[in-house]
């Protein structure tokens, strides 16, 4: 880990900072993204949001001091660190007006110049550019966009500036999340598809995941995801056959078992082996239809995805509602770390099939440990509009 | 009629009833850990008194109580028998609700009942240390007081994020003169290798059941002293039991059900067991009720079979209901639960069927603790609440029922150490764990057999 180099206090601290400068502009009028869309956006009477909330972030007064901000020029940072009076340099030249192209080497241009975070303010399009270019390093939002579906944003603009100054001073542990975007055509014809695009590691607050009493930090949530590995390595080996959803968590199991799984898709694992990759939905509903005609299961293993709590209609598609009913909704298995959990009050399902939302919905057991398990209520999403 | 139904030291017992002379089932024995073997008494020599050991093994029905031991449970015993008319009016139930208080000892709950003869034993047969682990901190106080009393030292080795969260609960072993030592520490060799292991470590119960028996088992002058699941601790807390029977006579009364929370199970057995003749050769239809968290159930969910006692594996087989030794229960307020087994005794009854058992969530148990500090006062330890939730769902089944049912509740302890606790349940903070068992089912299935 980087902490002890990090905790040295009398080094310059160098912080990648960038602004899409319309990200936010589609939601007031109801564009639900802004993507290929800002022209039409400024037409309808949108107002720039992100640089304010950029602007929120910047005064706090932690980020004022020994850090260096490394920035792209005019709208895109320059103008905003130059109104908080902070001290940066300029290391890309933004086309007017800025695109997608600009944030991607705007984060290449960061990494090189030695940047220890990537601060940026924008939404989910804006994180998927961002974590695309950012390679290992981490990577914190500012919510500013219409969609916020990923998990590398902090609550609110000041949070997120306190995350980044407490990520530099070494106080903070980063941790692997998803980065998730809804297809925005589909979006906006009023079909909500949300597919996850990246991960990406970002400062976190270790949650304390037990009772406040308790005030030793907790394991680091990566821990955890080994804990949860551990144990469903163990329950997977009893013949049935194992449906995993996308994600960090389910990645980690097939991790730990040794066997392939692609961290964007759904893939289906039985006796130590996976047996089908990348599964569409018609995928699945054939396998499980001769799993079981052998006598033998179809489980099906999720993890809340994103920042909401989707565990069902976000990120794995392929798992629908028919495949549900088919493998049977008792054989739905939720695995979450303790951290994920803390932050939401509760999970989300959106299957699109009402009664099956509704069945899926109340207490569930959601795994989140080496035989570890918490009560965690689930609700429809329908129940939510 | 009368809140407290109330004894004279006279009626403090002269004898402890012994469970194991009336089971229907014979106790399975424990196994020397090493040759899979019944336990031979001169295995635990090293570590226990004689006396001790003669009682882990009787069958004998009644014990005789030294009156050196009565002489010191003078000083809380006999607890009162309280009548919770406020309680009953609160939850409009024609039940009649009882609750012995055992929070009256110098040490704020049952424990003493068993440290003071532990300690007595020991200093006659020549032992000047005795050395023990803690959890939570209620042992580790109880047997403080034990030894202060009797003029011998103890030592205890206190779980480290114990030791670091509840400084009063080391206040009030150091006020008794007792030494108590974070775990893992360096004073042992299995400590010092811990820490080597797990530099950053905040201990586990296991680790410093460990240490503690390293310490007595390399010191002549030092033994060892638990405070729960074995056969002598469960026969000196039916002092509790058997002053509860003479309170109930006293209000010409007889409990429908006793209700008592259960972690290695001490103060539920101790309640309930004076009981168990009354159950069997009179047919009492009266009901005993275990009642345990939903993070470690273990009655409830786990598998009656022969498992260590301990996480490193030291310890003698107990034939018991067991989560696996290897099982770390989530870090849930009532610490005093958080054991991966049970008593022998009381696994062997629950067994049989003549104990039941329930398990129940956190946020339930503290609401169902703050109904009951709101109309009784008293405010109760976490681990006796879960006793408490259950006494209040049968109370609130009589409301519906219409019946008079009388509900005995065995009140282990105060909660005046566990107010954050407290705090973190009104300030909604409160997680609320299950055991998988399903899952844990399926993953033990296709395991090798022990």
């Amino acid at each position: 880990m980087q902490s002890s180099h990090r905790s040295d206090p009398h080094r310059e601290r160098r912080l990648g900072f960038l602004i899409n400068p319309i990200a936010g502009m589609g939601g007031k009028v109801g564009l639900k993204g802004t993507d290929g869309l800002s022209k039409m956006a400024r037409e309808m009477g949108a107002e720039p949001v992100a640089p304010k909330r950029a602007i929120e972030a910047l005064r706090h007064p932690g980020l004022r001091g020994s850090i260096l901000f490394l920035t792209a020029s005019g709208e895109m940072g320059e103008d905003a660190l130059r109104e908080a009076g902070l001290a940066h340099r300029v290391v890309h030249m933004a086309a007017d007006p800025s695109g997608p192209e600009d944030t991607i080497a705007a984060c290449q241009a960061f990494v090189r110049e030695g940047a220890e975070l990537i601060l940026f303010c924008g939404g989910d399009g804006t994180a998927r550019n961002v974590a695309f270019a950012s390679g290992e390093t981490p990577i914190l939002g500012i919510p500013a966009g219409v969609k916020m579906h990923s998990g590398v944003f902090a609550v609110s603009p000041r949070a997120a500036a306190g995350l980044a100054f407490r990520y530099l001073n070494g106080e903070l542990q980063t941790r692997e999340t998803e980065v998730a975007d809804v297809d925005e055509e589909s979006y906006r014809s009023g079909v909500l598809q949300t597919r996850i695009y990246a991960t990406a590691r970002t400062p976190y607050l270790p949650a304390l995941v037990q009772e406040r009493k308790q005030v030793y930090s907790s394991p680091s949530e990566d821990e955890f995801k080994r804990e949860i590995a551990l144990f469903a390595k163990e329950f997977m080996r009893d013949g049935s056959a194992y449906i995993m959803g996308a994600g960090t968590t389910t990645e980690s199991i097939a991790r730990e078992m040794g066997v392939e799984k692609t961290l964007l898709g759904v893939d289906v694992v039985r006796e130590g082996e996976t047996i089908l990759m990348d599964a569409s939905e018609s995928d699945l509903l054939r396998l499980i239809g001769e799993i079981q005609g052998g006598g033998a299961r179809a489980m099906i293993i999720v993890s809340p995805i994103g920042a909401q709590g989707f565990v069902l209609g976000r990120g794995s598609q392929q798992i629908s509602a028919d495949v549900i009913r088919l493998a049977g909704p008792e054989n739905l298995i939720i695995v979450a770390t303790p951290h994920k959990l803390a932050e939401l009050s509760h999970l989300l399902v959106d299957t699109g099939d009402c009664a099956l939302d509704c069945a899926l919905s109340g207490e569930r057991q959601v795994v989140c440990g080496y035989r570890l398990a918490q009560r965690k209520k689930v609700i429809a999403a329908g129940d939510l509009l | 009629m009368r809140t407290k139904i109330l004894l004279d030291e006279e009626d403090i017992p002269k004898r402890w009833y012994n469970v194991g002379a009336d089971l229907p089932t014979p106790l399975d024995p424990p196994l020397n850990p090493a040759t899979r073997k019944p336990l031979q008494p001169q295995d635990l020599e090293i570590i226990f008194p004689k006396s001790l050991i003669r009682q882990e093994a009787s069958t004998e029905r009644w014990i005789d109580i030294p009156e050196e031991v009565r002489d010191i449970y003078r000083l809380w015993r006999p607890t009162p028998l309280f009548r919770a008319f406020k309680l009953e009016s609160a939850l409009k139930t024609p039940a009649r609700i009882y609750y012995k208080y055992e929070g009256v000892s110098p040490a704020g709950s049952h424990k003493p009942n068993t440290a003071v003869p532990q300690a007595y034993y020991n200093m006659v047969e020549g032992i000047e240390r005795i050395a023990t682990e803690t959890g939570a901190g209620q042992w580790g106080s109880a047997l403080s007081l034990a030894t202060c009393l009797f003029d011998m030292e103890c030592t205890v080795y206190m779980v480290r994020a114990s030791y670091d969260q509840k400084p009063y609960r080391r206040s009030m072993m150091r006020t008794w003169g007792a030494e108590c030592i974070p775990s893992p520490s360096d004073r042992t060799e299995s400590g010092r290798r811990f820490l080597k292991e797990y530099p950053n470590t905040s201990g586990s119960l296991g680790m410093a059941i460990s240490e503690a028996v390293e310490d007595a088992a390399k010191h002549e002058n030092t033994n060892y002293a638990l405070g729960s699941v074995l056969n002598h601790v469960l026969l000196h807390q039916t002092v509790e039991g058997l002053e509860l029977k003479k309170q109930f006579e006293i209000a010409d009364d007889f409990p429908d059900f006793i209700f008592g929370c259960v972690g290695g199970g001490s103060n539920f057995p101790g309640m309930c067991f004076p009981y168990i003749p009354d159950k069997l050769k009179d047919h009492k239809e009266m009901r005993m009720v275990a009642c345990e968290p939903t993070a470690c159930p273990t009655l409830t969910k786990g598998l009656y079979a022969y498992d260590f006692g301990d996480t490193a594996m030291l310890t003698p087989l107990l034939k018991m209901h067991t989560l696996g030794h290897d099982f770390v229960p989530p870090g849930i307020h009532a610490g005093g639960l958080r054991y991966h087994g049970d008593a022998p005794l009381l696994c062997n009854l629950v067994n049989d069927g003549l104990i039941e058992a329930r398990a129940f969530h956190q946020n339930e148990v503290f609401k169902a603790a703050t109904t009951f500090a709101r109309s009784e006062g008293i405010i109760p330890a976490p681990e006796a609440a879960h006793a408490i939730k259950a006494t209040i769902d049968e109370a609130l089944k009589c409301k519906e029922s219409g019946e008079t049912k009388t509900l005995m509740l065995s009140l282990s302890g105060h909660g005046h150490f566990d107010l954050s606790a407290y705090d973190a349940y009104f300030d909604g903070l409160l997680i609320d764990y299950e055991y998988p068992a399903e899952l844990v089912r399926q993953s033990l299935a296709k395991l090798p057999q022990i």
